[in-house]
C-alpha cells in the first residue's frame, strides 16, 4: 500500500468534518474520492498533506479555536501525520490543492520552480521541466507569462505541472474540473490519464462522477465525513441508494 | 531654482522611504507581521553611527555598516523573543511592536539623553547644478539607496531564496505544500526587513538629525505609502514613496511654514487613496488560507 488511511478523525472546534476513515491507495492506482459538497474531499486531502495540522499549530499559537486530529497517515510505510507539512513533498507525496491556486504574481516559469523548490539534482528539475512541457505544450509557450492572467484550464495544469514538478510518487488532485468549460474539462482528465501512464499513482477528489468512474481502479464515496462506500465505478453506479443519494446521478 | 530643490528633497526622502515601505512590505508580505517598530531600527541605526564615527572616532563608513550588521541582529533577536511567538496573533503584534518601538526609544533616550544630534557627511562639499547646492551626501545617498534596491530585486527574482520569500508571501500554504519552510522564511525576511531599515538610517543619517523621536514620522510616512501603493506590493511601495516623497517637498517648500504641514500631507493622502481606491495603486489580493 503506498498510502494507508487508519482510523483518521478531525475536528474543528465541535465540528466533526472527517469521522474514523480508513482508505488506501495502491501503487500505480488511480482512486477517486467523490461525494456531495460539504463530505468532507479536500479536508481529508489537506489532512494527507499536512495542512490540517499546520492548521492546527497556527490556530493554536492564535488561540482562535481547536483542531483534534486522529488516527494516522502512512505513506510509502512511513508516518505523515507525524511530520510538518513542508516537509511531506519531500517523501514524493504532493497535494494539487482545490480552486488551483498557483501563485498568481508570478510567471508560470516560477510558478514551475517553486514546485521543484526541494529537488537538488538540477538534472532531475530540468528532465521534469521538459516532461511537464511535453505534458502541457501551453505553459511552454506562456512560461514568461504572469500566471494570474492565465484562463482557468491553463491555471489548472500549471497546478498540476507545478506538483509534478516535485518528482512524486503520489499526487493528490482537489476538483481539478470545476469551474472549466466542457472542452476544457475532458482536456483535463485526458491530461490525468497520461499522468498514471507515467507510473505516478493519483488520488483524485472529484465531482464529475460520471467521467471520473471511467477512469479510476476504485473509488471512495465520502459523505458528512464518512466513508459511505467503496468500489470500481461499475459497482458504485449498480447500487441504486447510492447513485441517487450520495452521487445525485 | 526651487524647482530643483524640490526635486532633490523629494528624491532624497522619496528613496528613505522606499527603502523603509519595501522592508515593511517585505515582512508583512513573507510573515503576516506589521511591524510597528520598523522605523524605530531605522532610528536604532542612526544611533549606532552617531556612536561609532561621533563618540569614538571611527569612521562613519565603518559605522554604517556596522549599524546595518548590529540592526539585523537586534531585529533578528527581537524577532524570536517578541514577535515568533505571538505572530499568528495580529492584534498582539500590533501592540508589541509599538511596544518594541517605545522600548528603543526610551533606551535611546536614556543613553543619550533627548537632545538633536548629528553626524558629519562621508563626502563633504557640492556641485552647484543650476545655482542649486547638491551636496555629494545627498547624490551618495540617492545612490546607495537606487544599489540596494537594485539587489533587493535581484535576491528575490533571482535566488531560490527569493523565490521562497515571493511565493510564501502569496500563498503560505501553497508553499508549504511545496517544501518551504514557512517560518524560516518568516525569519529571513525579517532579517532582510530590519536590514533595509537600518541601512535606510545608515544612508540617510548624514543628512537628517538623530533624535529618540525621528521614527515617529517616517512611520506615519511609510504608512501612508504602503496604502497609497497597496499593502504588500513591492512595486506599489516603490512608487508610492516618491510620489509622497515629492509631495511632501512641494508643501514643504511652496507653502509657507510648510515644513508643520509634512505629517498632514501623508494622513490627506492615505485617507484620499482609501476613499477613493482602498486597494492602493497595485493593490495585492493575498490567497485567502482555505
Ligand atoms: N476551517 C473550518 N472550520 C470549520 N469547518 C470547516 C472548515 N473548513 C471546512 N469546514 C467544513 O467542513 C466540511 C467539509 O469541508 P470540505 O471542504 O472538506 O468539503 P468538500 O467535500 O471538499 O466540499 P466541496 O465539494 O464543496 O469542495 C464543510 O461542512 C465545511 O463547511
Ligand atoms: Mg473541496
Amino acid at each position: 500500500m503506498l498510502l494507508d488511511v487508519t482510523n483518521l478523525t478531525v475536528s474543528y472546534d465541535k465540528a466533526v468534518l472527517l469521522n474514523n476513515i480508513s482508505m488506501h491507495v495502491d501503487e500505480g492506482e488511480l482512486v477517486s474520492m467523490v461525494g456531495p459538497n460539504g463530505a468532507g474531499k479536500s479536508t481529508l486531502l489537506r489532512t494527507i498533506s499536512g495542512l490540517v495540522a499546520w492548521e492546527k499549530e497556527i490556530t493554536r499559537r492564535s488561540t482562535q479555536g481547536d483542531i483534534i486530529i486522529k488516527g494516522s497517515v502512512i505513506f510509502n510505510g512511513e508516518r505523515m501525520d507525524q511530520i510538518p507539512a513542508n516537509e511531506i513533498v519531500k517523501k514524493g507525496l504532493i497535494h494539487c490543492p482545490e480552486r488551483r491556486r498557483p501563485f498568481r504574481e508570478m510567471t508560470v516559469l516560477d510558478n514551475l520552480m517553486a514546485g521543484a523548490y526541494l529537488m537538488k539534482d538540477k538534472i532531475q528539475t530540468q528532465e521534469n521541466l521538459d516532461q511537464v512541457y511535453q505534458l502541457f505544450p501551453v505553459l511552454h509557450g506562456r512560461s514568461k507569462q504572469i500566471s494570474g492572467t492565465l484562463s482557468g484550464g491553463e491555471q489548472q495544469m500549471l497546478a498540476v505541472g507545478r506538483a509534478l514538478m516535485s518528482t512524486p510518487k503520489l499526487l493528490c488532485i482537489d476538483e481539478p474540473s470545476t469551474g472549466l468549460a466542457p472542452m476544457m474539462r475532458d482536456e483535463v482528465f485526458k491530461k490525468i490519464m497520461e499522468i498514471k501512464k507515467l507510473g505516478i499513482t493519483i488520488l483524485l477528489v472529484e465531482q464529475e462522477v460520471k467521467m471520473v468512474f471511467t477512469m479510476t481502479t476504485r473509488n471512495y464515496v465520502l459523505s458528512s465525513g464518512k466513508i459511505i462506500a467503496e468500489g470500481t465505478g461499475d459497482q458504485l453506479l449498480q447500487d441504486e441508494i447510492i447513485r441517487k443519494t450520495y452521487l445525485g446521478l | 531654482m526651487i524647482l530643483l530643490d524640490i526635486f532633490i528633497t523629494g528624491l532624497i526622502s522619496g528613496s528613505t522611504y522606499a527603502l523603509l515601505a519595501i522592508g515593511f512590505s517585505i515582512i508583512f508580505g513573507a510573515a503576516r507581521i506589521v511591524n510597528l517598530a520598523h522605523t524605530a531600527f531605522y532610528m536604532v541605526a542612526s544611533y549606532c553611527i552617531y556612536l561609532v564615527s561621533t563618540k569614538m572616532g571611527i569612521h562613519p563608513g565603518w559605522g554604517m555598516i556596522m549599524a546595518v550588521i548590529l540592526v539585523t541582529l537586534l531585529g533578528t533577536i527581537a524577532y524570536q523573543i517578541v514577535i515568533n511567538p505571538i505572530r499568528e496573533h495580529h492584534g498582539a503584534v500590533l501592540i508589541a511592536t509599538i511596544a518594541l518601538a517605545m522600548a528603543f526609544q526610551e533606551i535611546m533616550t536614556l543613553i543619550f539623553k533627548s537632545s538633536y544630534l548629528s553626524v558629519p557627511a562621508l563626502i563633504k562639499g557640492f556641485v552647484p547644478i543650476l545655482g542649486v547646492k547638491v551636496f555629494y551626501q545627498q547624490i551618495l545617498t540617492f545612490g546607495a539607496a537606487f544599489v540596494v534596491m537594485g539587489g533587493l530585486w535581484i535576491l528575490l527574482m533571482e535566488t531560490r531564496a527569493g523565490l521562497a520569500i515571493r511565493a510564501t508571501a502569496q500563498d503560505r500554504e501553497v508553499a508549504n505544500l511545496m517544501g518551504i519552510n514557512e517560518s524560516r522564511i518568516a525569519m529571513l525576511a525579517t532579517a532582510i526587513s530590519v536590514g533595509l531599515a537600518g541601512f535606510a538610517g545608515a544612508i540617510v543619517v548624514p543628512l537628517t538629525v538623530i533624535n529618540p523621536r525621528m521614527w515617529e514620522h517616517p512611520l506615519i510616512m511609510m504608512m501612508a505609502v504602503v496604502v497609497l501603493g497597496g499593502l504588500g506590493s513591492l512595486k506599489g511601495s516603490f512608487v508610492g514613496a516618491y510620489i509622497l516623497g515629492f509631495a511632501e517637498s512641494l508643501v514643504v517648500f511652496l507653502i509657507p511654514a510648510g515644513a508643520f504641514l509634512k505629517g498632514s500631507v501623508a494622513l490627506s493622502i492615505m485617507i484620499l487613496v482609501l476613499l477613493i481606491r482602498p486597494d492602493g495603486l497595485f493593490g495585492v489580493s493575498f490567497e485567502e488560507e482555505r
